[in-house]
């Protein structure tokens, strides 16, 4: 068994290696032409192909027309079911690869946009990466859908695939056909929050926070001027109907609360540390504060939202790999 | 419902309804084990019970359950071996696996078994009646193999039985070439004893009223295909059992009376044909009058009297070519022991019969007048036909001739061979079939069991074994019409019905017809028609070769017809004319400029030329921002492309 499955992992490597020579790399998007599309029959499809033979013997054994018959028609019909599996495959086309991060232990997600321009709607087809489990998704007719591959993420940084493998064993599951978009797409693992240290104190840089929104306990800041991108409802309407133009309200936060995390005035292992970090950015989100980032060279001044989050734990998950971020 | 209910539904459907296909074939305790496991299988995984928790405990009963059931098929047939012991093993075993299936690939366990149980009644029955049914298991085999694959849902269930119609319709031409042309290697891997059939026929053995009993019976008894014209009716003594041993009462065939047999010269134009035996669980075929050499290896014509028989008893279906002639003639005396075995009567019985032999053959000038002197006083002395001759005592020919005057065939041929023999005379009597009903349809004759017949053999030296049939004086319609017209009153009633009313006999006839031409052309199909067919083909000496060509043609063919079929459905990856051109394009600027670089998009490499050859720039700009526009843009229409195409050929340098 365990024999067995080595031999398995490795004959299908091989396979991958060698479609790898002959296809060469893939660039977005890839439609999956007949050249290739690869099948073999699944375990169900040899079992099938066992118990015909054992039919056939039989009806050959006892002349027996019927059996003979019946015997032929299933044979047909297993041959049909490959050529309906290939046919699922050939002609979709992988449109577009996002992916979603997360924390180590959680899972990252790839997120393959798969398409048919045929009439038939293309359905059961099995999207996988390596180290993934098979997620389902089914293709109308002429439409597009989306397959969600998640990858367990062990180890902090990027995780990257250079092979995304599409295959069906659709509808009969006597065969699987597959083939290999040789793209890269990679998610990042970000170090997962721990750490029971206190979070370095706020700091206020005076005044230098104005904001348009009003978070908390901010005072007024006055008006400035409207700028594209501002929300009609920070516009001072008032001011408008007195014929001053389009101003806008802004607030500031009365001592500027912010933070800044740096990965220098952590002691200890540098996996610990940047894990502390995460948990204080983690923390530091929930409450809305404003917060900055320090690891090295590298800096990010303080701000706040869900973007600022991720370019931060972005930050965490690369430092170290020498990746720009 | 879940995708894995409905997974074990399909299975178990597909699985009952193989059950079924066995009904009347298979135990019915076997039967009802199968349909109880099925039913509560079919409750479970609709939610209707809930499955009940298995225990550590649960697997052993399991087992026990398993060797008992195993047991009891083994001591209800006294073997594990043989047809009807293995398809009652394989529905108990099914049985149990229905109890314990948990996983899709149980499912497919389950399927599998269905498709054996499948298998086991085609070995059984081959007639055109179950071949719908047969059809309609194998349609929802495939259609359950789609379900159980089926682990994300896509497939409504009326989706999956569409798609392996489809799938089916398309495998059928395959099924056709394989089953013409599939080489069939003859002879048997394995042997199994086949059960022991119901049958009814002919015996080796004719008591008085042993044929009026038979001749009641509507069903077939075999049927006869002529090449070219058929012979009259009145001609079709087809020849069953010989019996040559009488005790007064019954006629049997004695094995041990054999001597050389006389030589017969065939005269006039063979009669070829073909025979399709119902089995009889005897080893008698039947041929018509007189065969003129053993049809099959298997068969062997004794050499006393010319009565074919074959190794086994017929228990299936068997078809046999034969060729017989309506005259022969006899060119070498009968022996010695042929005249004694032949004039042998026991001495004590029908001595009224007797009596009256030996007063006629006085009066009579040689054996061939003495034998027309019986006919006669067969035919003057009130003698009538009847299916219901009454008892008879055990000097069974006193009673038909001088007490009851009444008689069947059987009676008639009994009297006139014991009043031969009586007189010296060799003589035997012959069972059979007489007559049979033309099928103009199918172009056949049904012979039925009511077409049994018994005539007689007498040697007469001039002629040699020459036969004459004394119910042909008593009842001289019998020749030209079967019982079944001749006497339908006392014939049972839903029998004379079928007979008499048009429209159903007509309906019967076409049946039967439909049946015989499926049973020729399709059960009967082996490598003799395979190579038959061949020779059709135009092929002039076909054999394996042949075969494996043909073969392998066809199937090359289909496969093509299924890429081409199915290609329709797919969706043409569109060629990239866009694409093409702009590499086209490129390819003449690389001619009187510089090639692009592989990283140079369009607009850079335009710039670049533009920047080198300045009497270019501006159609290049704009050859390149077209293609810009185009490749990612949005949508480019057809005739954007064409236009962009136009641009290209047109661009000369």
């Amino acid at each position: 068994m365990h024999l067995s499955a080595n031999l398995k992992a490795t004959l299908r490597r091989r396979m991958a290696a060698w479609a790898r020579r002959r296809q060469g790399d893939d660039a977005l998007p890839v439609t999956v032409t007949a050249r290739r599309v690869y099948i073999l029959p699944t375990r169900g499809g040899f079992a099938f192909a066992a118990l015909t033979f054992v039919m056939l013997l039989a009806g050959l054994n006892y002349s027996n027309s019927i059996a003979l018959l019946i015997t032929f028609l299933l044979a047909g019909f297993g041959m049909i079911a490959m050529h309906l599996t290939h046919r699922n495959l050939v002609g979709v086309s992988l449109k577009a690869v996002a992916s979603a991060d997360a924390f180590v232990g959680e899972h990252g997600r790839l997120l393959l946009t798969i398409e048919s321009a045929a009439d038939t709607a293309r359905l059961g087809l099995d999207c996988e990466v390596e180290g993934s489990a098979r997620s389902a998704v089914n293709v109308p007719a002429r439409g597009s859908a989306r397959a969600d591959v998640s990858l367990t993420l062990t180890r902090r940084g990027r995780l990257t695939v250079d092979r995304i493998k599409i295959s069906t064993a659709f509808p009969f599951g006597l065969f699987r056909a597959w083939t290999y978009a040789h793209l890269r797409a990679s998610v990042l693992a970000w170090p997962v929050p721990r750490g029971r240290r206190e979070a370095p104190p706020e700091i206020s840089s005076g005044g230098s926070a104005t904001a348009v929104h009003r978070v908390g306990d901010e005072e007024w800041a006055g008006l400035r001027e409207f700028r594209s991108g501002d929300s009609p409802r920070q516009v001072a309407w008032g001011a408008y109907a007195r014929g001053r133009g389009l101003l806008v309200k802004t607030y500031q936060s009365p001592a500027a609360h912010q933070r800044m995390f740096d990965l220098a005035t952590l002691p200890g292992e540098l996996e610990q540390r940047l894990e502390q970090l995460s948990a204080w950015i983690v923390a530091a989100h929930a409450r809305g504060e404003r917060y900055g980032l320090k690891l090295g060279e590298h800096s990010l001044s303080p701000g706040s939202g869900n973007e600022h989050r991720e370019r931060c734990l972005t930050g965490l998950a690369l430092h170290g790999s020498g990746e720009p971020w | 419902m879940n995708t894995l209910a409905r997974s074990h539904i399909a299975a178990t459907l597909v699985f009952s309804a193989s059950v079924l296909l066995l009904a009347g074939k298979a135990p019915p305790w076997c039967l009802a084990i199968a349909m109880l496991a099925a039913a509560w299988r079919l409750m479970v995984a609709s939610g209707r019970l809930t499955v009940p928790k298995v225990r550590v405990g649960a697997r052993f009963v399991l087992g026990a359950v398993t060797a008992a059931l195993v047991v009891a098929v083994a001591l209800s047939f006294r073997t594990l071996n043989g047809l009807a012991a293995g398809s009652a093993l394989l529905l108990v075993m099914g049985a149990l696996k229905l109890l314990e299936a948990r996983s899709r690939r149980d499912d497919g366990i389950v399927i599998a078994v269905a498709l054996f149980l499948l298998l086991a009644a085609t070995l059984a029955t081959q007639s055109l009646a179950s071949l719908p049914l047969y059809l309609v298991v194998v349609w929802g085999a495939c259609a359950a193999i789609a379900i159980v694959s089926d682990q994300g849902g896509a497939l409504a269930p009326r989706a999956a039985m569409r798609l392996a119609a489809r799938a089916l319709a398309m495998a059928i031409p395959l099924a056709v070439a394989c089953f013409l042309f599939f080489p069939r290697f003859g002879g048997q891997f394995w042997a199994f004893q086949r059960g022991e059939q119901a049958a009814s026929g002919l015996s080796d053995e004719m008591s008085p009223g042993s044929i009026s009993r038979l001749a009641i019976e509507y069903d077939p008894a075999f049927r006869v295909r002529f090449e070219g014209n058929p012979p009259p009716r009145s001609a079709l003594y087809f020849r069953g059992p010989v019996l040559n041993d009488f005790d007064g009462f019954t006629w049997r065939r004695a094995r041990s009376k054999l001597y050389v047999g006389s030589q017969i010269v065939m005269e006039g134009e063979p009669l070829r044909y073909r025979v399709t035996l119902e089995p009889t669980n005897q080893p008698w075929p039947y041929t018509l009058d007189t065969l003129s050499a053993v049809p099959q290896r298997d068969m062997f014509m004794a050499p006393s009297d010319r009565q074919l028989s074959t190794s086994t008893r017929i228990t299936g279906v068997l078809s046999y070519d034969a060729v017989s002639y309506l005259r022969t003639r006899t060119v070498s005396p009968l022996t010695a022991l042929g005249r004694r075995h032949e004039t042998t009567l026991p001495v004590d019985r029908n001595p009224r019969a007797r009596a009256l032999a030996l007063q006629l053959r006085a009066q009579s000038t040689n054996d061939a007048d003495f034998a027309r002197r019986v006919l006669a006083w067969f035919r003057d002395n009130g003698l009538r036909y009847s299916l219901e001759p009454g008892t008879t005592s055990l000097d069974s020919v006193d009673s038909t001739l001088f007490d009851n005057k009444l008689g069947f065939c059987g009676h008639f041929a009994s009297a006139y061979a014991t009043m031969m023999r009586a007189a010296g005379i060799p003589a035997r009597v012959v069972t059979g079939y007489l007559g049979g009903e033309w099928n103009p349809l199918g172009s056949y004759f049904i012979v039925r069991q009511s077409d049994a017949h018994a005539w007689n053999e007498v040697w007469l030296d001039d002629t040699g074994w020459t036969r004459i049939d004394p119910t042909a004086v008593v009842a001289p319609e019998r020749l030209g019409s079967g019982i079944f017209d001749l006497m339908s009153d006392s014939l049972p009633a839903t029998s004379s019905f079928l007979h008499n009313n048009p429209f159903l006999f007509r309906l019967q006839q076409a049946w039967d017809g439909a049946n015989n031409w499926w049973r020729e052309r399709v059960v009967e199909f082996d490598t003799r028609s395979q190579l038959n067919l061949l020779r059709k083909l135009g092929i002039e000496s076909p054999d394996w070769h042949h075969l494996g060509w043909a073969f392998a043609a066809g199937l090359l063919a289909w496969i093509a017809w299924v890429s081409l079929a199915l290609r329709r459905g797919v969706a043409r990856v569109k060629p990239d004319r866009i694409g093409r051109a702009w590499l086209r394009a490129t390819r003449k600027l690389a001619r009187v400029a510089s090639a692009r670089a592989a990283a140079e998009g369009p607009m850079d490499y335009a710039r670049r030329i533009g920047g080198a050859r300045p009497d270019l720039a501006d159609r290049v700009l704009s050859l390149a921002s077209r293609y810009a526009k185009l490749r990612y843009g949005r949508e480019a229409s057809h005739r954007d492309i064409d236009d962009f195409e136009r641009e290209v050929r047109n661009f000369a340098v």
